[in-house]
């Protein structure tokens, strides 16, 4: 009974011992399993796109949520974000909000020989994310170089007053049309959405010359501007002088003829009246005036004989006030 | 014997996949591959997929199938008119012919040596036909179209590359030269600005002048017109005193002479007086009564 018993334990043990060894290496295989076909879980983001492969070659472009492949080495994936708007400086950095220019990559040659300093600025989205993974290495550094052809080739294209001022919204068009023209040539699945040019500048040793020519340019706008004043002040004085003259001439003109009418007027007045008594009036007149002349009058009366010659009487003024220095026969004229 | 048959199995199993793993490979989107025979070149895979091969006898060799760029050194080139310039050219290409490629370059980085000294010797032909200002203006285009063109079937016959483009990254002058290209434009620049300036003078002078000018035409028409009107003031004036003086001439005559008694002989004047003068007829003697 015992050795019956004892062979049952010992073929059990010996069970056990086999059975135990296989589950462990069971639920281990188990485990792995489940991890293996577990890796094929991911998520793809509201602005992702997955790109899957079976056995390499494209398979399926995944739209967002979570999804499911096959695990590897069947299927693989890449996730996309196609929405996210990706930045590229050429010219310059930004570090930390502080811009820092690059000259070596700045610096270039315009199209009339000159060098300038520009910054531009690309925006770009990656537009076919299948492409963007699988046509081209490095997509994001042809972007770069390729930016840096555009900008250059648009550079040499025009003149440096051109790209500087007026041109730049053009010369930007250009830029962006032919880096765009490149990236799809070289397959990168990008999308410029924006190039602006930030700063078009003269490089730094020549700054001062191209601050003097606006500053010239400022100095003639004003001396024009100074002599438009002078013409504004200058031209409405003469008007008025013109117009006092004018005026004048005519108050002269009006007061002559009204004087004239009143003086008119005055004598028909008179003759009138003198009409009506001519002898006495005139001897009135006459001796009226005498009146007022004579009493200021120096005056020497001579005989009446003497009539017809005063020589004899001569040097009158000798006789008349002998201190006096002059004795020129003068008779009018001379302070006694 | 359980054991045995385990273990047996395990082995089995973990040399059916080793060897799997040696028959069966993918090949990516991105890539491509030969297979080789003991250093033999036996076939090309260039579609992406799973693919079978005699395991340990092929060997599999991968190349990249996406578009790769190189970067060459930049390098100084003389134009037409034998002026210097400094040129940094890119080239993009793919691998089409990875057999050719293989037996060839080998690898990218010899690959990129071979296709840089045929771009820059192609370059260099292509420079020196255009003066230096057409470069820089309007023949990059045609120049790097020509190098592209030429050194593409080169290219492709002899390392199985295909030639996408060659583009001129950079085109600059040489360091030395910059500084006179810098007081070049100096010169140009203080130029325009004495050209601003002048025409500022210029402009002025002229508004100013046109200024003055308008100012004394507007004065003289006025003085014109105050001597007209003065003259006519003068002439109407006249008119009325000799209309007036006309109806009795003889006092006009005799009033202005006494008006020209008072006013002329009132102060300073001696007179002269006869005593038989008609003023003083009375003065000597009562003459009769008439």
């Amino acid at each position: 009974m015992n050795g019956r018993t004892d062979g049952i334990m010992d073929s059990l043990r010996d069970d056990l011992k086999g059975f135990f060894k296989p589950r462990m290496l069971f639920t281990a295989m188990g485990l792995a399993g489940a991890l293996w076909l577990g890796s094929g879980v991911y998520m793809v983001g509201p602005s992702e796109q997955g790109v899957v492969r079976r056995f390499g070659k494209e398979y399926a472009l995944t739209g967002s949520g979570l999804r499911y492949h096959l695990p590897w080495p069947i299927e693989s994936r890449d996730v996309v974000d196609v929405a996210r708007v990706r930045r590229v400086e050429i010219g310059f950095q930004t570090e930390m909000g502080r811009v820092k220019v690059i000259e070596a990559e700045a610096l270039m040659l315009t199209g009339d020989e000159n060098i300038v300093s520009c910054q531009l600025f690309v925006q770009y989205v990656i537009k076919d994310p299948a492409a963007f993974v699988f046509r081209a290495r490095d997509p994001e550094q042809v972007l770069r170089t390729a930016a840096e052809v555009a900008l250059r080739s648009a550079a040499g294209r025009n003149t440096i007053d051109f790209t500087m001022t007026d041109g730049r919204f053009q010369v930007q068009e250009q830029i962006k049309e032919q880096l765009q023209r490149l990236l799809d040539a070289y397959q990168t699945g990008l999308l410029v959405t924006e190039a602006r040019l930030l700063e078009v500048d003269p490089p730094q040793a020549v700054q001062d010359a191209f601050h003097d020519v606006v500053r010239a340019w400022e100095d003639r706008e004003r001396l024009l501007q100074e002599a438009r004043g002078f013409t504004e002040d200058i031209v409405p004085r003469s008007r008025g002088e013109a117009a006092e003259m004018v005026l004048k001439a005519e108050a002269y003109k009006e007061q002559r003829v009204i004087r004239a009418q009143g003086e008119a007027k005055r004598f028909l007045e008179v003759a009138a009246a003198y009409a009506a008594s001519p002898v006495v009036t005139r001897e009135r007149l006459y001796l009226e005036v005498m009146e007022r002349i004579l009493p200021n009058a120096e005056k020497i009366v001579l005989p009446s004989q003497s009539a017809g010659s005063v020589l004899p009487w001569l040097p009158l003024r000798a006789l008349q006030a002998p201190a006096a220095a002059s004795t020129s026969p003068q008779v009018k004229g001379v302070t006694p | 014997m359980n054991w045995k048959l385990i273990n047996a199995l395990a082995s089995a199993g973990f040399l059916a996949v080793a060897v799997a793993m040696q028959a069966v490979y993918v090949i990516d989107e991105r890539e491509q591959a030969i297979i080789t025979m003991f250093g033999q070149p036996l076939r090309t895979v260039r579609e992406p997929g799973l693919y079978l091969k005699l395991p340990l006898i092929h060997t599999l060799q991968r190349f990249d199938k996406r578009v790769l760029s190189s970067d060459a050194q930049a390098i100084e080139y003389l134009t037409l008119d034998k002026k210097r310039v400094v040129v940094d050219h890119i080239s993009r290409w793919r691998i089409v012919d990875p057999l050719e490629f293989y037996r060839t370059a080998r690898t990218e980085a010899g690959a990129f040596v071979r296709l840089d000294d045929i771009i820059t010797g192609r370059l260099r032909e292509e420079i020196a036909k255009y003066p230096f200002i057409d470069f820089v203006r309007e023949k990059r285009e045609a120049i790097v179209a020509a190098v592209t063109k030429d050194a593409q079937g080169l290219t492709i016959e002899q390392f199985g590359i295909e030639l996408i483009d060659v583009r001129i990254k950079r085109l600059d002058l040489p360091r030395e030269v910059q500084q006179s290209v810098f007081a070049r434009m100096q010169a140009e620049r203080q130029r325009i600005a004495k050209k601003y300036r002048a025409e500022g003078e210029e402009r002025a002078r002229e508004v100013r002048a046109g200024a003055s000018k308008e100012a004394q035409i507007i004065v003289a028409k006025a003085y014109e017109q105050t001597q007209a009107l003065m003259g006519g003031g003068d002439a109407q004036a006249t008119a009325i005193y000799a209309e007036a003086y006309e109806k009795n001439p003889e006092l006009y005559s005799f009033l202005r002479r006494l008006e020209t008694y008072e006013r002329s002989l009132a102060k300073d004047t001696t007179i002269v007086l006869d005593a038989g003068s008609e003023l003083l007829k009375y003065f000597e003697r009562l003459g009769p009564i008439k």
